[in-house]
């Protein structure tokens, strides 16, 4: 293998960090998401490098797992966003419980 | 425990007789219960049905030389099968046509007396479960299944006793009763677990084989059992010191009290005594608590029915000292003069009290000395009929008492207890002595003159069926009259008991009936002038003494000694501590738990802001606490 495992597991820990910041820091639900997206594929990404470095199929065979499951949530919450942005005419994460009621009434 | 003699036929028959009656109440209490004839006809079929059943088996098995039984497993657990089953021998098979015929005599009376009732259905309902429950009792062959109807018939009774139950003194006297006799079975109950612990079985016939008990158990155990299910007894029978009850009980409908008194409740209890006759001789010493208790209870139950002024309460009286009598012939070591008193006094306290019902149907009130001014006199077949029934708890010649009553004389005298058998002759002098104050006063009453005749007065109260009550009445005669001439077939019959001992040699004493006679006859004449004579002042020789009066007619302050105990121990101390503790320890639990809870309210409240980022943090930050205390800390 010519990328070293080191390499890749750095490219790993760095994807997932943006990933955290993303959905840590900014203020829109969709951007949540993605930043949930980005930090499964940094764990895919240390999947496949592990798995190379091994010599060891199990875990790409995970990284199909995670792709699946990261397909699912993504539908599953883009679903979510729709219908909370429907109700609060918002998709602010903080967004109040009363805010939530108001819009729940409409 | 294999049948002696496979006959099916029985068990087929016991079984439909048992099973009537609940038939017949489950029907009743689920879908009849408005319809009162149907509901009256359904009870009374499956009773009538019942008898028959009872006569066939009775005639079936008149020469049976060893018990029947048929068992089937009920329940098992782990190591122990608890099994149900029917034993027929002749002391189960009287006592079970016993049971049939009162109840279904009761029951046809009762459609004269409870007429017009608005719960005459559920009337009809409670009294065949009444008699399911004492039937399957007396043909139990297991204590447990004993004890189980033997709870039953306490319900039972229970529901009829407070059958008026919106009558405040009806409800209490039905609590009453549950609660007193429910006394007497917590020991009844702590005998049975410490037999089974011991024995490994209730089986009667494996109670009642002195080999086998005599085996496992030591003397000492045996005295203790019996005395605790002695105590149940005591607490069903209304012996001393658990008979405050019974005499409350007269606040049910006047059959109740007459099939209460003379078949179910109250004989279960020296039936039970009879059924385990085997097991409880071989403790001498629960034997003689036995006399002892039957005794004393014969004659403080006699003093009170001296000064009692309600008819049923004389009645009811003269039961519990009926009920000591039997328990001192058991007790004097003769199965069959208890058994046999069981039985006469079935008959004829069924008729006393039946008899009282009519009184009481036709002049609306219980006080005989109001019957007797409104003319109870002119109610010709209650009054002989209660002449009758009086005679044999009297000991009259040749009613059935007499001969049951001389029997347990007899043994007493022979067993060598001279305090007892001359404590039962005062017994039988104040019995005979209450039994015809009581008639005397209802035939001779004072300033009657001016009273209206039954015939205008009963108004409302006649509300038809007066065929059926003294159809029933008669019959109830006859069977006191007749019944005491078959004391030699039903010996032999009895004698066949398995009880495991020998039956003792009956006794003979020619003096002895001539002497019981002449101390009734005495009596008799003692009562005819205290208040049959013509000048005769109605107030007896007890009444004259004010003390005796007070103690009598305040039932030895047994009650009020009840009161003072529950009062002192019970509401005072015991109670006490269990507000202390609903207070403190329970209450406190549980305002902590609440304050508790809205404290750890607050804190969530203050964590959870609704900010999933937040939460995001914390979470993010937890994981990596967690990742940095395993790779250094573990």
């Amino acid at each position: 293998m010519i990328v070293p495992l080191n390499h890749i597991l750095l490219l790993s820990g760095l994807l997932f960090s943006l990933g955290m910041f993303c959905t840590l820091a900014r203020r829109n639900l969709i951007m949540m998401l993605l930043g949930i997206e980005i930090m499964l594929n940094a764990a895919a990404v240390g999947f496949v490098g592990a798995s190379l470095h091994w010599q060891q199929m199990e875990g790409q065979a995970i990284v199909i797992f995670i792709l699946a499951v990261a397909a699912t949530e993504v539908s599953i919450g883009l679903a979510a966003i729709l219908v909370v942005y429907r109700r609060t005419d918002s998709v602010d994460p903080d967004m109040d419980a009363a805010l939530w009621e108001k819009g729940g009434s409409r | 425990m294999q049948p002696a003699t496979p006959l099916p036929n029985s068990l087929i028959v016991t079984a439909a007789a048992l099973l009537l009656p609940l038939l017949a109440f489950g029907v009743i209490m689920l879908a009849t219960r408005s319809r009162h004839r149907l509901s009256a006809a359904i009870s009374i079929g499956a009773a009538g049905l019942s008898l028959l059943a009872a006569v066939y088996l009775l005639v079936q098995h008149w020469q049976m030389q060893a018990p029947l039984i048929f068992q089937a497993v009920w329940m098992v657990s782990g190591q122990m099968t608890i099994p149900i089953g029917i034993m027929l021998d002749p002391i189960s098979l009287s006592m079970f046509a016993v049971v049939a015929t009162i109840s279904f005599l009761v029951q046809v009376y009762s459609l004269g007396y409870m007429a017009g009732d608005p719960g005459f259905g559920r009337y009809y309902g409670c009294m065949s479960l009444f008699a399911w429950a004492m039937l399957t009792l007396t043909v139990s062959s297991s204590l447990l299944q004993i004890y189980i109807f033997w709870e039953l018939v306490g319900l039972a009774s229970y529901l009829l006793i407070g059958f008026w139950f919106d009558k405040f003194s009806a409800s209490e006297a039905g609590k009453k009763a549950f609660v007193m006799t429910r006394t007497g079975d917590v020991a009844f109950l702590l005998g049975l677990v410490l037999l089974w612990l011991q024995l490994g079985t209730l089986d009667i016939p494996v109670l009642t084989d002195p080999a086998a008990v005599g085996a496992q158990l030591s003397p000492g155990m045996i005295t203790l059992t019996a005395l605790l299910i002695f105590g149940g007894i005591v607490g069903k029978s209304a012996q001393f010191p658990l008979l405050t009850w019974l005499p409350d009980a007269m606040e049910g409908p006047t059959p109740v009290s007459a099939l209460l008194h003379s078949a179910t409740m109250v004989a279960a209890g020296v039936y039970l005594f009879s059924r385990l006759f085997g097991f409880f001789s071989l403790s001498p010493t629960a034997m003689a608590v036995c006399l002892a208790i039957g005794t004393i209870s014969m004659l403080l139950a006699s003093t009170m029915a001296m000064v009692a002024r309600d008819i049923k309460q004389v009645w009811a009286y003269s039961t519990i000292s009926q009920l000591g009598f039997m328990l001192m012939g058991l007790g004097a070591g003769s199965l069959f003069a208890g058994a046999f008193h069981l039985i006469t006094h079935a008959g004829f306290k069924a008729l006393l009290f039946l008899c009282a019902g009519v009184f009481i149907h036709h002049c609306g009130t219980n006080d005989m000395f109001e019957i007797g001014r409104q003319g109870g006199r002119r109610l010709k077949s209650a009054v002989v009929c209660t002449i009758i029934g009086a005679g044999a708890l009297s000991g009259l010649p040749p009613l059935s008492g007499f001969f049951s009553k001389e029997m347990i004389l007899g043994h007493l005298l022979d067993s060598g207890h001279p305090v007892a058998f001359l404590a039962a002759a005062v017994g039988a002098f104040l019995t005979t002595y209450y039994s015809f104050r009581l008639i005397f006063i209802i035939l001779f009453p004072r300033d009657a003159g001016d009273a209206p005749p039954a015939e205008s007065h009963d108004g409302h109260h006649h509300a038809g069926g007066e065929y059926s009550m003294t159809t029933v009445l008669w019959c109830l005669a006859g069977v006191t009259v007749v019944l005491g001439f078959f004391q030699t077939p039903l010996h032999d019959f009895l004698a066949r008991t398995d009880t495991g001992v020998q039956a003792a040699t009956p006794a003979h004493h020619s003096w002895l009936p001539v002497a019981a006679c002449l101390l009734a006859a005495v009596a008799i004449l003692q009562a005819w002038f205290e208040y049959g004579r013509k000048k005769a002042r109605q107030i007896g020789w007890v009444e004259q003494i004010p003390f005796l009066a007070d103690l009598f007619g305040n039932r030895w302050y047994l009650d009020r000694l009840y009161r003072y105990l529950l009062d002192t121990l019970v509401y005072r101390g015991v109670s006490r501590l269990f507000t202390a503790n609903d207070r403190r320890v329970i209450d406190g639990a549980l305002d902590g738990l609440g304050r508790s809870t809205i404290g750890l309210g607050r804190v969530i409240d203050w964590v959870h802001g609704g900010m999933i980022q937040y939460r995001l943090m914390i979470m993010v930050a937890a994981v990596i606490g967690l990742i940095l205390f395993i790779g250094w800390g573990g």
